[in-house]
């Protein structure tokens, strides 16, 4: 691989790749606003200003300048070499750069900070990127000293809506056009752009239309300052009391790295952030997605329940052996869901093979929207989890046929989901007992429901439709009397009168190993901050 | 090699040494020194209330700590507090009477005691604020837990919370009571009175604000 040495550092990089990339790789961060590894590089905010040592038996280019000499009492011309963006120049075998070792790059850094916060606001206390801006963290990186334009700072629109998501401040913006860029190289839809000149610059939408489509939260994330701010998000919480856990989107078959960011302290979900994986979602995630946190909390089973009314865990459980008392174990059905994890679906599984039953069937959330940029038309986040576990279970409509017919008498079910809203078939089953984090036409059918914990609030595995293994954090505390599925499912075997072999997350774990399901992704991740 | 224990250190110049009581008698029998004690605080006693009576008692109240009594009787009598002296906090207000906070919870991320609860809120719609700040839907003290460092006052950025009430917590009788909520912050006033920080702000749009904008003249 070639290398190219910044400060006396040697860095590899691709053939093609610009400086700031290959030492961003590497882990030296080179300061930037407009730079962003997904987007294209107009190298309009000088940041990442960087001096290329000219090659052996060449010139550099330098340029006349004048700076002002404190003993001369006057100005004076010096000469300073012409600096590159490191977000555009390319890198080349051999060559030499210096960043942090070139006092000119040093003046530079310090003087486009300061140009940026020229007629910046500094509305820090009430801007929701504080905690997370790159202007905060350049100016104590680079500049340190206040700015000497005593002058009232040019005031530009503030809080004007782009549409039903975002909400724009033209103060904070420093016109890295990311925003910009986003709207029109990934989500194709250039409904943003710029007016003006100079200090009264600012964005805009197109006329007539609204920042709208299915990547509008992404415009937000991408803003390096709190230009761009959520309308859901906005005023809700400050980031330094916020814990992360690294998570995967449950919204759809592509199953998106995400963060997932909640407050300790009360335990509530606040927000989703993409986490960068190139194989994955690269740097991005949808609208939908994004909102998904707040399942958490919604739609959720929080209680155990018999015919519809809130029990305990146990009252339940006794519920369902008295239902299940009369039926040959080997007769049950079995319903494993697309939209749990892999760890409840194999204890699920587990239990079917305990029990000596064939029945198994597969459910999960409906089709809906896709398109080729991230979104997936499969709506669940585990369907290729379940086709490597049971590759011969029968579909959902095998199930009612089979209720119908009176084939099916006795139903365990994984989650409340299902692929049609009509279930009246399972109604009236003797025994329907689902374990479920969300409510679905499978929890309104069903006799016995047992709460299981959501996929945030428990550890966990899922298969995308590329057939990558991922693994789910845990974030926050379980809901109500919530507990992870395959523990649910553990009880429920031991009420049945079978001996469950896992007690804990690690026999799971090391039941997974034995089946086919493709081994772990190695996380993979490319800062894009 | 062996520990150099570290030594005694000499006493300061200063110091009394205390002689010990020999266990005489009349110690070793105890009655005779009870009397004793009880003759050293009668006396004590006799000579303050005399002193009450011919007025010639210090006023303990100016801290006079010369002999006498130098008790004072709380809450009917106080001491002065010094001008800087932190007390329970307040909120401050703009002119308008809405709470000058901005819901920043820099003054909950300084609390060493954490003692601060805030829950931030947008402006309802049609105030002039909505969309450009915040403020505290909630705002909650625990008197109880704060350790009136005063960390709180220096952190917040719009001189939204003060401690220059100049009373401390009331001694109530259950610990609920000491939980003070947005309220009652906003109802306490500075010892002259007022409700308003001392440091106002211009804010866009007031007369007062010198900045140009866009419905204001370019
Ligand atoms: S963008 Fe927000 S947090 Fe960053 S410097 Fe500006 S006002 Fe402060
Ligand atoms: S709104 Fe944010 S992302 Fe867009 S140009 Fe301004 S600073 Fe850049
Ligand atoms: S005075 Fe100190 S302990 Fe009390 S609320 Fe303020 S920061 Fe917290
Ligand atoms: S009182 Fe001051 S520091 Fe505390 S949240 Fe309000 S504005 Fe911020
Ligand atoms: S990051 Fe290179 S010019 Fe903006």
């Amino acid at each position: 691989m070639p290398t190219f040495k910044l400060d006396g550092k040697s860095i590899p990089f691709e053939p093609g790749e610009s400086i700031i990339r290959a030492a961003e790789k590497a882990g030296v961060e080179i300061p930037h606003y407009c730079y962003h590894p997904g987007l294209s590089a107009p190298a309009n905010c000088r940041m990442c200003l960087v001096e290329i040592l000219p090659a052996a038996n060449q010139r550099a280019m330098m340029l006349d300048i004048v700076e002002w000499d404190e003993k001369l009492g006057d100005y004076r011309t010096i000469k300073k070499p012409k600096l590159q963006p490191a977000c555009q120049f390319p890198a080349t075998d051999g060559q030499e750069v210096l960043a942090e070792q070139s006092p000119h790059v040093i003046a530079a850094r310090a003087g486009v900070q300061e140009f940026l916060l020229l007629n910046h606001p500094v509305d820090c206390p009430i801007c929701d990127q504080a905690g997370e801006c790159k202007l905060q963290d350049y100016w104590l990186e680079h500049q340190q000293t206040p700015k000497r334009m005593h002058d009232e700072p040019v005031h530009k629109p503030k809080a004007v809506s782009f549409g039903d998501t975002i909400v724009y401040d033209a103060e904070r913006c420093v016109m890295c056009t990311r925003c910009i860029r986003f709207m029109e190289e990934v989500a194709k839809d250039p409904v943003l752009d710029m007016r003006e000149r100079g200090n009264l610059k600012e964005v805009i939408v197109a006329p007539g239309r609204k920042l709208e489509g299915h990547y509008t939260f992404m415009t937000e994330h991408v803003c390096p300052v709190g230009a761009l701010t959520t309308k859901d998000f906005r005023f809700k919480a400050r980031v330094w009391f916020l814990k992360s856990a690294k998570t995967v989107c449950q919204g759809c078959a592509t199953g998106c790295n995400a963060t997932f960011d909640y407050d300790p302290r009360t335990n509530k979900a606040l927000r989703y952030r993409p986490r960068d994986n190139e194989r994955v979602n690269k740097f991005w995630m949808c609208d939908e997605g994004m909102l998904s946190y707040r399942d958490v909390v919604e739609g959720r089973v929080p209680e155990a329940q018999v015919s519809g009314k809130t029990v305990k865990i146990e009252r339940a459980l006794e519920e369902i052996k008295k239902r299940f008392a009369s039926v040959q174990k080997g007769s049950i059905a079995f319903v494993l869901s697309a939209k749990h994890s892999l760890e409840d679906n194999l204890a699920l599984f587990e239990l079917a093979e305990l029990c000596g039953s064939r029945a198994i069937y597969t459910s999960g959330a409906p089709a809906g929207y896709s398109d080729d940029i991230l979104i997936h038309a499969d709506k669940n986040s585990n369907t290729a989890g379940i086709q490597n576990l049971a590759p011969d279970a029968k579909s959902f409509d095998a199930l009612l046929a089979d209720a119908r017919a009176g084939k099916v008498t006795h139903v365990i079910a994984l989650g409340g989901a299902a692929p049609t809203d009509d279930v009246s078939a399972l109604e009236g089953l003797q025994g329907l007992c689902v374990v479920a984090a969300h409510v679905g036409p499978l929890t309104r059918a069903a006799s016995v429901v047992l709460p299981a914990s959501a996929w945030i609030e428990a550890s966990g595995t899922f298969v995308n439709a590329k057939g990558m293994r991922q693994l789910a954090e845990k974030g926050t505390e379980p809901l109500g009397s919530a507990e992870p599925g395959w523990k649910l499912v553990a009880k429920v075997a031991v009420h049945l009168g079978v001996e469950p072999s896992w007690t804990t997350l690690k026999d799971v774990r090391a039941m997974l190993v034995a089946t086919s399901v493709p081994p772990p992704e190695p996380s993979q991740t490319a800062s894009a901050e | 090699m062996a520990q150099a224990f570290p030594k005694k250190p000499a006493s300061p110049p200063n110091a009394v040494t205390v002689a010990y009581t020999e266990k005489t008698p009349t110690v070793q029998s105890y009655l005779p020194e009870i009397f004793k004690g009880l003759g050293v605080s009668m006396s004590h006693f006799f000579r303050n209330t005399r002193d009450m009576l011919t007025g010639e008692r210090p006023d303990p109240v100016t801290e006079r700590l010369d002999d006498g009594i130098t008790t004072i009787q709380y809450p009917e009598q106080k001491r002065p507090y010094p001008q800087r002296f932190r007390g329970v906090h307040r909120l401050t207000t703009r002119d308008d009477g809405s709470p000058r906070c901005v819901a920043c919870l820099c003054c909950s991320t300084a609390c060493p005691a954490q003692c601060i609860f805030i829950e931030a809120g947008e402006y309802p719609e049609g105030d002039k604020r909505r969309g450009y700040e915040r403020f505290p839907v909630r705002f909650v003290i625990d008197e109880l837990r704060c350790i009136f460092c005063g960390y709180c006052v220096e952190a917040c950025p719009c001189d939204a919370i003060r401690m220059d009430t100049g009373i401390h917590p009331v001694p109530y009788d259950s610990r609920d009571q000491f939980i003070y909520a947005k309220s009652d912050l906003m109802g306490l006033a500075a010892r002259d009175g007022s409700h308003e920080t001392a440091n106002p702000r211009h804010e866009p749009g007031d007369p007062t604000h010198p900045g140009i904008d866009r419905e204001h003249g370019h």
